[in-house]
C-alpha cells in the first residue's frame, strides 16, 4: 500500500455524515476526507470554485456520491464529472439509500463505477464504508492527478 | 356503462315516423280524392280520345285509357285503378265500340272489346307490380335509413366510451406515477432515517455499555431489533410494490428446473434438517422466470420454515393436470399447517396465521407470491389443517398453448 487517496463524500445528512465518518475513523481512513454537503459545493470543490478556489487541484481518489441532494442531485454531479475532460477519470462511488432499479441502471448509464446500497444495519453499514474506504483509497490505483497522501 | 345493441327508443320512433310517411306517400290524401283521381283521369282520357276521333285519328283510345288507368294506379292505389277500369271499358264500350252510343257490344266488336278489357287490366296490374315493387324498395331504403341512424347513435356510444376509456387509462397513469413516486420516496426517505435509528443506537450501545444496566441493555436491543425489522418491512413492501409495477418479461420456463435451482438454494436453511423432498415431473409453463422463481422461493421456503418442528420433514412438490392449456403446481409439507377458515387471509399483505415468536418473517411472502400468480392469470390457493401441514397450489398457462394463443394475436 502506497498511501491515502483523498475521498470526497457529497451527503446532505448530517446523521449519515457522522455516521460515514465514524466508520472511516474506525480504520483510520477519515484524515482525508472531504465532505461537501451537497451537489452544488461537490462540483465547486472539483473546480476549485468558491470556497474551495485556493486549494490545489488535484482530483480526489474517490467521490463517495449520495443520490438524492439539495440543488444539484448526485445523477447531475455524475453526469458533469463524466461529461469533463479532466474530471472524468475520477473514481465514483454512489452510496444511496434507493434501492430503485431506475437509480441503479441511470447511475451505471452515466458510468459510474459502483453503486453501493446503504445498508440499514450499522454493522453492515459500518463494513460497507470501510471496504469502500480500503478498497478506493488504500488499495485502489487512482487515475493520474489525484490527491495521495505519503503513508 | 352498457352498449344497447337492441333499438334504442330514439330508433323506435325514426322507425314509426318514417313508416306513417310510407303509408301517406302510398295513397295521396284521402279516399274521395283518390277516386276522383281516378274519374277524372278516365274522363280526360276519354276527352282525348273523343278529339283525336274528331281529328279523325284512329285507335287512339285504347291507348289514351289504358294510360289513365295506369296512371290511376300508379298514383291511386288498387282500388281507385278497378274503379279506372271499370269506367274506362264503359266509356270504350259507349263511344267507340260499334254500335256506338249503346252499352251493348256486337258480336263482332266481341274481341275487340276484350282485348281492350284485358288490355286495361294488363296495365293496370303491370302498374300495381311496379308500385308494389317500389314500395318495397322504399321500405328497405327506410330500413336503410333506420340503421344508419342506429349505427351513428351506436359509433357515437362507442366514441364516447373510448374517450372515457382513455381517460381511465389517463387517470391510471397519474396514479401509477404517483404510486412510483411514492415507492421511490419510501425507498429513499423512510430508510434514511431507520438506518440513523440502528446506526446511532448501535453507537451508544458501544459507547455506554458499561454505564447501562442489564435492563436498559434490553431496551437497547429492543430498539435496534424493532428498527431492523421496520426496515425489512419497508424492503419487503417495496419489493411487493415492484412486482405490481414491473413489466414482465415471458418466455417458456422450466419448472422442475426452477424447483431444484430454489432448493439448492435453500441449501443453508436447510443444513442439518433431516428433509424428505419429493419433487415430482413438472410441466414447462409460460411466464417471467425470475418472478416464478420467487413464488416458488417463498412457497418452497415456508414449507421448510413451518416444518422445524417435524423430523423428519416431508416436502413435497409436484403438479396437477387441471385443463389443457393450464398447469397446476402444488407445494405440500407436513409441518404447522393452518386453521381453513382463515385460508382467506393467507394471501393478505402483513397477515400472519402465527405468533412471530413461533415462527419469523413479515408477512409478505405468499401477497408477493398472489400477485404474480394472478400477473401471469393464474390462481393460487391454500389446503390446510392445524398441526397436519398444508398445500398450496397455483396455475399457470401452459407453454404451448400460450405460445399458440400469442402466435395467433399476433
Amino acid at each position: 500500500m502506497n498511501g491515502l487517496g483523498r475521498i470526497l463524500i457529497v451527503e446532505d445528512d448530517p446523521r449519515d455524515v457522522e455516521l460515514t465518518l465514524t466508520a472511516l475513523e474506525e480504520y483510520n481512513l477519515a484524515n482525508e476526507v472531504v465532505v461537501t454537503r451537497d451537489g452544488a459545493e461537490a462540483l465547486d470543490y472539483l473546480y476549485c470554485r468558491g470556497e474551495y478556489s485556493s486549494r490545489s487541484d488535484d482530483n480526489p481518489a474517490v467521490t463517495l456520491l449520495d443520490l438524492k441532494l439539495p440543488k444539484v442531485d448526485g445523477l447531475e454531479v455524475l453526469q458533469q464529472i463524466r461529461s469533463d475532460e479532466r474530471l472524468k477519470m475520477i473514481p465514483v462511488v454512489v452510496l444511496t439509500s434507493s434501492h430503485e432499479e431506475k437509480d441503479m441502471i441511470r447511475s451505471y448509464q452515466l458510468g459510474v463505477n459502483a453503486y453501493v446500497v446503504k445498508p440499514v444495519d450499522f454493522h453492515e453499514f459500518v463494513n460497507a464504508v470501510k471496504e469502500l474506504g480500503v478498497f478506493w483509497a488504500v488499495i485502489n490505483q487512482p487515475p493520474p492527478g489525484s490527491i495521495k497522501k505519503a503513508s | 356503462m352498457m352498449i344497447d345493441h337492441g333499438e334504442g327508443p330514439a330508433g323506435v320512433r325514426v322507425r314509426r315516423a318514417l313508416a306513417r310517411s310510407n303509408l301517406e306517400s302510398q295513397r295521396i290524401g284521402p279516399g274521395t280524392l283518390r277516386y276522383g283521381l281516378s274519374v277524372v283521369s278516365v274522363a280526360i282520357a276519354l276527352g282525348l280520345a273523343l278529339t283525336s276521333q274528331y281529328y279523325q285519328f284512329r285507335d287512339v283510345g285504347v291507348p289514351v285509357f289504358a294510360l289513365s288507368i295506369a296512371l290511376t294506379t300508379w298514383y291511386a292505389g288498387t282500388g281507385p285503378s278497378v274503379l279506372a277500369i271499370l269506367l274506362s271499358t264503359a266509356c270504350f264500350d259507349y263511344f267507340f265500340t260499334e254500335p256506338l252510343y249503346s252499352f251493348s257490344v256486337s258480336s263482332s266488336d266481341l274481341p275487340y272489346f276484350f282485348v281492350f278489357v284485358a288490355w286495361g287490366i294488363i296495365v293496370g296490374s303491370f302498374s300495381a307490380v311496379r308500385r308494389r315493387i317500389e314500395d318495397s324498395l322504399r321500405q328497405a331504403r327506410d330500413h336503410l335509413r333506420v340503421e344508419l341512424e342506429q349505427r351513428k347513435q351506436r359509433e357515437d356510444e362507442i366514441r364516447k366510451l373510448n374517450q372515457e376509456l382513455a381517460n381511465q387509462a389517463a387517470e391510471l397513469e397519474a396514479s401509477n406515477k404517483d404510486l412510483e413516486s411514492f415507492a421511490y420516496s419510501v425507498s429513499h426517505d423512510l430508510r434514511a432515517p431507520l438506518r440513523h435509528v440502528v446506526g446511532y443506537s448501535e453507537l451508544l450501545q458501544r459507547q455506554a455499555s458499561s454505564l447501562l444496566d442489564e435492563k436498559s441493555g434490553r431496551y437497547l436491543q429492543t430498539i435496534l431489533e424493532a428498527a431492523k425489522r421496520m426496515g425489512n418491512l419497508i424492503d419487503d413492501l417495496l419489493a411487493f410494490s415492484r412486482i405490481g409495477r414491473a413489466e414482465t418479461r415471458k418466455a417458456a420456463v422450466n419448472l422442475e428446473q426452477l424447483v431444484r435451482e430454489v432448493v439448492a438454494e435453500l441449501g443453508q436453511e436447510t443444513s442439518g434438517r433431516d428433509i424428505a423432498w419429493n419433487i415430482g415431473t413438472l410441466p414447462v409453463c409460460y411466464g417471467d422466470r425470475s418472478m416464478l422463481k420467487v413464488v416458488l422461493m417463498n412457497l418452497v421456503s415456508n414449507a421448510v420454515k413451518f416444518t422445524r418442528m417435524r423430523a423428519p420433514a416431508e416436502i413435497e412438490i409436484g403438479s396437477t393436470d387441471i385443463k389443457e392449456n393450464e398447469v397446476e403446481v402444488f407445494v405440500r409439507d407436513n409441518g404447522a399447517g393452518f386453521d381453513m377458515q382463515y385460508a382467506n387471509k393467507l394471501f393478505g399483505v402483513f397477515q400472519r396465521l402465527h405468533r412471530s415468536e413461533e415462527f419469523e418473517g413479515t408477512g409478505i411472502g405468499l401477497a408477493t407470491a398472489q400477485r404474480i400468480v394472478h400477473r401471469h392469470g393464474g390462481k393460487i390457493r391454500a389446503e390446510g389443517a392445524v398441526g397436519q401441514g398444508a398445500t398450496f397450489y397455483f396455475s399457470l398457462p401452459q407453454a404451448q398453448y400460450a405460445a399458440e394463443r400469442s402466435a395467433n394475436t399476433r
